[in-house]
């Protein structure tokens, strides 16, 4: 008989795992709170550093999962732990009885209203990141200025912040910014474009080449220092107040559009599981693992297991990866 | 009534007399030199309060209310303020009633100071003295008074929550002995009187106890060891009294006269400030009252605490004290006394030197006097405004609304008010930008001053003289908009509870018109601890040294208040305020400008 294994989240990391634990003869469920899978990856347009269409990739993704049990429209109401497995009731009223449990609940993106100074919510063009790659997916929204003179991107929105409660690096802003910066600059070559950041954190493979080419190729402006304050012109223009930090003096730009780069912050849905399955919660928010070298899969839990950005924050190939090796440590855990 | 000894004296009133004596001595000493250490102009204004009848008759009021019987106390917990009356007012009846005996029946020794307190064992009492009885009842019903309040005092000690308060002060070495030393003058009062009861005269207390004295020990009582006893506790109680917080007694008597004579602390040790370290009778309501309290860890940084440490002359403590505080004012709101915490510290805090003195010569002067003329009305932001634009959004929105014709004076930047310098203790810096503003505001021919921010409204209002201009703080302008009719407004269903910003509320009095202005446009819950006693956001700047983390604690608290009210979110006047719990809040939290703007038609 083939061993259930229950995966809560159905976005990259749940998909992928539940296509691995498939592949190898176990017998997945996916449960998804909303209808369309692939969370915050299938709301994205294009995927740094290659452009790779995030659609094409949920869309790969999806075709995996053939003969896979998917709950959509379904949340986790209660997990008990029996001897050696859990009973789980789901919001659809059904029980299920399962062998291990995959956390693949990733992240929520930080409410950038919660920094007020920032003006979200509050003046007409300033919007996030997530709402720039919506509205790139073709979602009308009328923040969107018709022909953009100026855009700016604030980087660390509620990151490397402890006065927004937030104290980690969201680590995939920097790169967002960057490839977000040149697809403006793509569509509105008469647009200067401002990225004001603390410092550039281009760790992966060809982001340092992204960040030279934005800066060669398209004449982006990166200016070094926290946005101090911002404010809206009489005609609706957004007015940045920041201080250049490597010239040592304030700047003033007025632009069409802010691009607030939200952070990542753990998923409010796995914080409320945790005290259920007796979870420890990190000093970041995040999930806690057994260690954060070679235990990040590891609850400390028997049959727990974490994917993704539920640990921490990730990008879409080590959420990929991660996925993978936890299936794989669950088909071992079943065997043992 | 008849004298018993020829001498008038007995070896046993030595021990009264050298502690009364020591205890004179001090305070006499006391007195004069807070007299000395305050500046001439205060010193003149202070005798002068004091020969002038209107000052002269309030502080006598003052002095019997307060320090007798304790109307302020009354008014927090009838058990704890009668606790404290019946200590205080019974003992003071005790001393007045035995001065009238002494006069009455003995007039001659009345010169002797110690007669009115052992008049029970110096005289005997004769067939003829029926006229007395009715002061003996009185003695007895005033001690009996006292009993049951020294009764209430052990209680309290156990169970502190009956009177009111969660926790209590920790007593230091001294503050013990006097606390002990004070508990026992009345029992062993009783008991000597009870034991000369047969001989002198006594009551419905003392006559039957001194019965069922010789109905153990037989005729001949021997009285003696008892007046002994009551002699030395008392001298004990007056040698501590000046080290232990028990000195509040006769420092808060020289209080009054002092804040009533107009003065302020001026110095943070001396004159003013160290009549109210030594007015703290230690009781501890404010360490319920600290926000900070939220946070075991800062339990020991109270008011209260501060004042022990200045006495002790902690350096390091006072220091750490006075830096950690919010000074949101609550301790001072609710100080019996009134001692004035967060003036205090700061007062602590003037005395750290910088080494560098900021400079505001490079400010574009004439670019600032620019912007700020054009109309009649100014509106000054603030930097807090500035980082929370739906606030400012929101008042130009309702101004506009309403026809107003304003000038916005640091929409592209402007002046600080100079409060976060003032409260840092940096009062040149801050009188540096105050001038400023001043030449500002009185250079562009405003009549009013609209504030958003209750910070800068405090110091606005406080530090800045600006003749013929109105400093209004936008809750009240909004309001009278409405009363003139250029603003409508439609109630919501919406349900909000009022935050009263310490500035604006403890700040500034302003308790009234934001809540009449927000019970216009929506309803209006009332939180647990509201108006005075509101509870700080935790987002003050009058803390210099409290961390995020430490503050969040602070900021769940007050948030805690908030829900008990059920209301559907919550509402503020103050940017900061609103930018502090918003952080953490599980419900909206707005500004009362935009609600109005948001309900204004």
């Amino acid at each position: 008989m083939k061993e259930k294994v229950l995966i809560i989240g159905g976005g990259i990391a749940g998909m992928e795992a539940a296509r691995q634990l498939q592949a190898l003869g176990c017998s997945p469920l996916l449960v998804e709170k909303e209808h369309g899978l692939g969370g915050h990856v299938a709301r994205w347009h294009k995927l740094f550093p290659d452009m790779l269409s995030a659609e094409s990739l949920v869309t790969e993704l999806e075709a995996g999962l053939s003969g896979v049990t998917v709950y959509r429209h379904t949340e986790v109401k209660s997990i008990n732990r029996l001897k050696d497995s859990y009973s789980v009731k789901l919001s659809n009223g059904e029980n299920l009885v399962v062998r291990a449990v995959l956390l693949a609940t990733g992240f929520r993106l930080f409410e950038a209203a919660k920094k007020e100074e920032y003006g979200y919510g509050v003046y007409d063009h300033v919007v996030t990141n997530a709402d720039l790659e919506a509205w790139m997916n073709g979602f009308p929204d009328e923040r969107m200025p018709e022909a953009p003179r100026a855009v700016g991107f604030v980087h660390c929105v509620g990151s490397r912040d402890i006065k927004a409660g937030n104290s980690q690096c969201s680590k995939v802003c920097c790169m967002t910014a960057v490839k977000q910066a040149i697809e403006m600059r793509e569509r509105y070559p008469q647009a200067e474009v401002y990225c004001f950041y603390m410092d550039l954190r281009l760790f992966g493979k060809k982001y340092e080449d992204f960040y030279i080419g934005a800066q060669r190729d398209f004449g982006i402006h990166f200016i070094r220092g926290r946005v101090s304050e911002v404010g809206e012109t009489i005609d609706g223009r957004v007015q940045v107040k920041a201080e250049d930090t490597l010239l040592g003096k304030p700047v003033k730009v007025i632009l069409d559009l802010l691009v607030l780069m939200s952070g990542m912050v753990c998923n409010p849905s796995a914080s409320a599981l945790a005290p259920q399955l007796r979870l420890e919660i990190d000093s970041d928010g995040f999930l806690r693992s057994r260690d954060n070298v070679a235990g990040i899969l590891e609850s400390g839990r028997p049959g727990i297991f974490y994917a993704g950005a539920c640990t921490g924050t990730k990008t879409v190939p080590e959420t990929l990866a991660e996925a993978r090796a936890a299936a794989l440590r669950i088909y071992q855990y079943l065997q043992a | 009534m008849k004298e018993r000894f020829a001498t008038g004296f007995d070896p046993f009133v030595i021990p009264f007399l050298i502690g009364m004596g020591f205890v004179l001595a001090y305070c006499a000493y006391g007195i004069l030199r807070i007299l000395f250490q305050l500046s001439r102009e205060d010193r003149r204004r202070f005798l002068l309060s004091l020969v002038t009848p209107a000052t002269a008759l309030k502080n006598i009021w003052d002095i019997f209310c307060n320090c007798l019987l304790h109307v302020k106390l009354w008014k927090r917990n009838r058990l704890l303020g009668f606790m404290h009356s019946s200590i205080a007012f019974g003992w003071f009846m005790l001393i007045l009633l035995g001065h009238v005996e002494t006069v009455l029946f003995v007039p001659h020794r009345i010169n002797l100071f110690y007669y009115p307190i052992f008049f029970n064992y110096f005289v005997a009492e004769t067939d003829a003295t029926l006229r007395g009885a009715a002061l003996f009842f009185l003695m007895d019903f005033f001690l009996l008074l006292i009993l049951v309040g020294i009764a209430l005092a052990i209680i309290k000690r156990v169970r502190s929550r009956w009177f009111g308060m969660r926790r209590t002060t920790r007593p230091s070495f001294l503050d013990t002995i006097g606390l002990y030393s004070l508990w026992a003058i009345f029992p062993l009062r009783l008991l000597a009187e009870s034991f000369t009861a047969h001989i002198s005269g006594g009551s419905f207390l003392t006559i039957p106890m001194n019965w069922i004295f010789r109905q153990f020990f037989g005729n001949n009582l021997y009285m003696l060891p008892c007046w002994w006893a009551y002699s030395i506790a008392l001298c004990v109680f007056m040698c501590v009294l000046p080290f232990t917080r028990y000195m509040h007694i006769p420092a808060e008597m020289m209080l009054i006269p002092l804040r009533n004579a107009g003065l302020r602390i001026r110095h943070p040790r001396k004159g003013f400030a160290r009549v109210e370290v030594l007015s703290c009778p230690g009781c501890g309501v404010c360490i319920d009252a600290c926000p900070m309290s939220a946070d075991k860890a800062n339990l020991k940084d109270c008011t209260v605490y501060l004042n022990r440490q200045i006495r002790r002359g902690n350096e390091r403590r006072i220091r750490e004290i006075s830096d950690k505080c919010l000074l949101c004012g609550k301790c001072e709101e609710l100080c019996q006394v009134g001692v004035e915490g967060p003036a205090l510290r700061i007062a602590q805090r003037e005395m750290r030197q910088y080494a560098v003195e900021p400079d505001y010569a490079a400010v574009d002067m004439a670019a600032l006097r620019e912007a700020a003329s054009g109309s009649k009305v100014l509106y000054f932001a603030g930097c807090m405004t500035q980082l929370t634009p739906a606030v400012g959004k929101a008042f130009e929105s309702l101004m506009h609304k309403a026809g107003v014709a304003y000038t916005w004076m640091d929409r592209e930047g402007g002046l600080c008010c100079g409060r976060p310098m003032l409260v840092a203790g940096r009062r040149d810096a801050a009188q540096k930008l105050i001038d400023r503003n001043t030449e500002l505001i009185l250079s562009s021919g405003a009549d009013t001053l609209v504030l958003s921010c209750p910070i800068c409204y405090r110091i606005f209002t406080e530090a800045y003289h600006l003749p013929g201009v109105r400093v209004v703080h936008y809750s009240r302008y909004l309001q009278g908009l409405v009363l003139l009719g250029r603003l409508k407004l439609e109630k919501s269903d919406i349900c909000y509870v009022y935050h009263d910003p310490c500035e604006l509320g403890r700040g500034c009095g302003i308790y009234a018109e934001p809540r009449k202005l927000l019970g216009q446009a929506a309803m209006i819950a009332e939180a647990p601890q509201t108006k005075g006693e509101s509870i700080c956001c935790g987002g003050s700047l009058g803390s210099i040294s409290l961390d995020f983390a430490a503050r969040e604690a602070i900021t769940r608290h007050a948030l805690e208040n908030l829900y008990a009210s059920h209301a559907d979110a919550i509402a503020t006047a103050c940017p900061l305020c609103l930018a502090t719990f918003s952080r953490y809040a599980n419900r909206p939290v707005r500004d009362l400008a935009e609600i109005i703007d948001r309900s204004s038609v």
